[in-house]
């Protein structure tokens, strides 16, 4: 362990947060769902390598910009996520822990099909653009920032205005808070919680598809990967506290940047047990979050 | 006839499972049986703590991986003979067990899961970084065993045959005592349970250990039997994942089901992975099939089973109502319901 110089930490911080406005895109949709369905998505991570997947492939087969695929990956996933919550997990009752063991089932298959279709070689998106780097005069340091980051950054942060956006002015978005809120009160408000649920799952994985074309031009992946990603979002989405978007994005926020201050104070290796850490703690010692409801009992 | 069977199945399946090795003399068949009484030894387990009490923790393999790595550095610094030592050494997990229940018991349904899940990933990155101690990423070999290469599974299969009848004794006992009943109490309405007496705090914690105790010395004794482990392999969630599949397909909270969900699940498995040959594939069958027991059998092959001799026998009674949920998680030979026992502690 040391301690490295001003400028390096400056540099990584800018990077953290980069990171973590992608971040905060790819865990929206786990918060959204554990919001309405009070069911932890384990599969989220396994459908973000899906997601990211598709772009690979889009653009190794019809030269698609990641940038592009996403209208491809979010229909699909969209109908995915309205099918699997309408058909399969509200099947489920009762036992929430059930439930998750359901979702890690599903991220399971999604592996071994992943695995099977596709060689377990880690892929990545390497474009045209995916070395540049812009660089930044401050007075007296310059900070070089990847186009790509930048670019991430300001995408999740339209997809995620967009996500605002359609929560706070729209009535099946305010149906949709209501019933994170109370489900039984939504419910005899004649809020039809079932579409809300499927509608919901279904935005969930419409983000994270979106995340996962901004995931698959930054990160290194292979069908294993969900589970490491996995447990980064919902460290993310406890940290945050469950159910509270703005709680996410705090939180996406703390945890790029002390992820990528950890990767320079300890080792790269070492740096994702920041991420566990944070996860079992939070978990124990403040369910809650920073923002959010008690997860305990959950 | 269902009598017969009642009353001989089980000295019938002891004297089959004794001569086994010697009916099917093929060096293959004698790791199918050792792998079958491994996980059936730690599916029953598991159940105590995912079954009996309701907590299903995604995160066994932690227990796997511990004992696994004890035992191996025992027998590289020590010396100590693997098959003596695993079950001493199981008990300092079981230990660490409580004392990490302790911490993680402070949660509960979903978020119970996810902390077992990040449990598992702290020990496993710990390991893969703990280079003095574990070799990091390579792993550790183990000195192989000193009889001769014929014999080698064989003693194995007797030996994990042997800790098999005891977790199930162990269960057993724990499902008819006081204890248990407090368990199962919890299981249903841990609130009520704390209100009428039952300590919930230490009950739990006792039962994350017993459920950690057999998998580790399970953990310890595979280490032995690979003679090599490395911390992605000794700390792997599918472990766990097999544990849970085996006592769901079973039945839940039931004294046989794990064992049969082992005797089912392992020998499909091995023929799931010969016809693919494909270890993914095999991640893709094992989700589907956990889905299905989720989605089809929620109770699991005994409970259901025993629903139809029921209905058979008396086709009204059993929809009569008024069944206790421990009954109708299929211990309907346990004649007082939980929480009424429960009051008097």
């Amino acid at each position: 362990m040391h301690l490295p110089s001003w400028n390096v930490l400056i540099q990584v911080t800018i990077i953290g947060i980069l990171t973590g406005g992608v971040y905060a895109l790819m865990a929206t949709g786990l918060t959204l769902i554990f919001g309405v369905m009070r069911v932890i998505n384990i599969a989220h991570g396994a459908f973000l390598i899906l997601s990211a997947y598709i772009s690979y492939w889009m653009f190794t087969a019809y030269g698609l910009d990641p940038f592009l695929s996403v209208m491809v990956s979010v229909p699909i996933l969209f109908v995915i996520g309205i099918i699997f919550q309408r058909y399969v997990l509200s099947r489920v009752k009762g036992d929430p822990g059930l439930g998750v063991l359901l979702t890690f089932a599903m991220a399971l298959t999604l592996e071994g099909v992943m695995g099977s279709l596709w060689e377990s070689t880690g892929r990545s998106i390497r474009t045209a653009y995916t070395s540049k780097v812009y660089a930044l005069e401050l007075s007296d340091l310059t900070v070089r920032l990847p186009w790509v980051r930048v670019g991430g950054l300001v995408a999740a942060a339209m997809a995620l205005a967009a996500i605002f956006l359609f929560l706070r002015y729209t009535n099946l978005g305010r149906a949709i808070r209501a019933t994170i809120q109370n489900r039984s009160a939504a419910q005899l408000m004649g809020v039809n919680v079932e579409r809300v649920q499927a509608m919901t799952f279904g935005i969930g994985l419409a983000s994270v598809a979106a995340g996962g074309a901004l995931f698959s031009m930054i990160w290194t992946f292979n069908s294993g990967s969900h589970e490491e990603w996995i447990s980064k979002m919902l460290s993310i989405i406890v940290l945050g506290g469950m159910g509270s978007l703005p709680g996410t994005f705090l939180a996406a926020i703390i945890m790029g940047v002390a992820e990528s201050v950890a990767a320079v104070v300890m080792t790269s290796y070492l740096s994702p047990i920041v991420f566990y850490l944070i996860l079992f703690i939070t978990l124990i010692f403040r369910p809650q979050g920073l923002l959010g409801i008690k997860v305990r009992e959950g | 006839m269902i009598e017969i069977l009642r009353r001989w199945w089980k000295p019938f399946a002891l004297l089959i499972l004794l001569l086994y090795p010697w009916i099917l003399r093929a060096p293959y068949y004698h790791v199918l049986g050792f792998n079958v009484m491994l996980f059936a030894t730690m599916a029953t387990s598991w159940n105590i703590m995912g079954g009996y009490t309701g907590y299903k923790s995604l995160g066994h393999s932690t227990f796997y991986g511990l004992g696994a790595y004890l035992v191996a550095i025992a027998a590289n610094e020590l010396g100590w003979n693997p098959l003596i030592s695993a079950p001493f050494l199981a008990l300092i997990v079981a230990l660490v067990a409580v004392l990490l229940g302790w911490i993680m018991l402070r949660t509960s349904g979903s978020a119970f899961v996810i902390a077992t899940i990040a449990m598992l990933l702290i020990f496993r990155l710990t390991a893969l970084n703990l280079r003095e101690i574990t070799k990091g990423a390579p792993g550790l070999s183990q000195p192989l065993p000193p009889w001769t290469p014929e014999f080698s599974r064989m003693p194995f299969y007797y030996y994990m045959l042997a800790w098999l009848i005891i977790a199930i004794f162990v269960s057993w006992y724990i499902r008819r005592s006081r204890f248990g009943l407090g368990l199962v109490a919890i299981r249903d309405d841990e609130g009520k349970a704390e209100m009428v007496g039952v300590k919930t705090t230490l009950y739990k914690m006792l039962a994350f250990g017993i459920s950690a105790y057999f998998v580790a010395l399970g953990g310890g004794v595979w280490s032995y039997f690979t003679s090599h482990i490395s911390p992605v392999f000794a700390f792997d969630i599918i472990v766990g994942v097999d544990m849970i599949l085996m006592t769901m397909l079973g039945g839940l909270g039931t004294l046989w089901g794990p064992v049969l969900g082992a005797f089912i699940l392992v020998p499909s498995a091995d023929l799931i992975l010969f016809s693919f040959e494909s270890n993914t594939i095999y991640l893709a069958v094992i989700g589907l099939m956990m889905m299905a027991v989720i989605l089809f059998l929620p109770k699991g092959i005994l409970p259901t089973i025993e629903g139809w001799i029921q209905d058979r026998r008396a086709p009204r009674a059993a929809h009569q109502g008024a069944l206790s949920m421990a009954e109708m998680h299929g211990l309907t030979d346990e004649p007082p319901s939980p929480a009424k026992e429960a009051r008097h502690d």
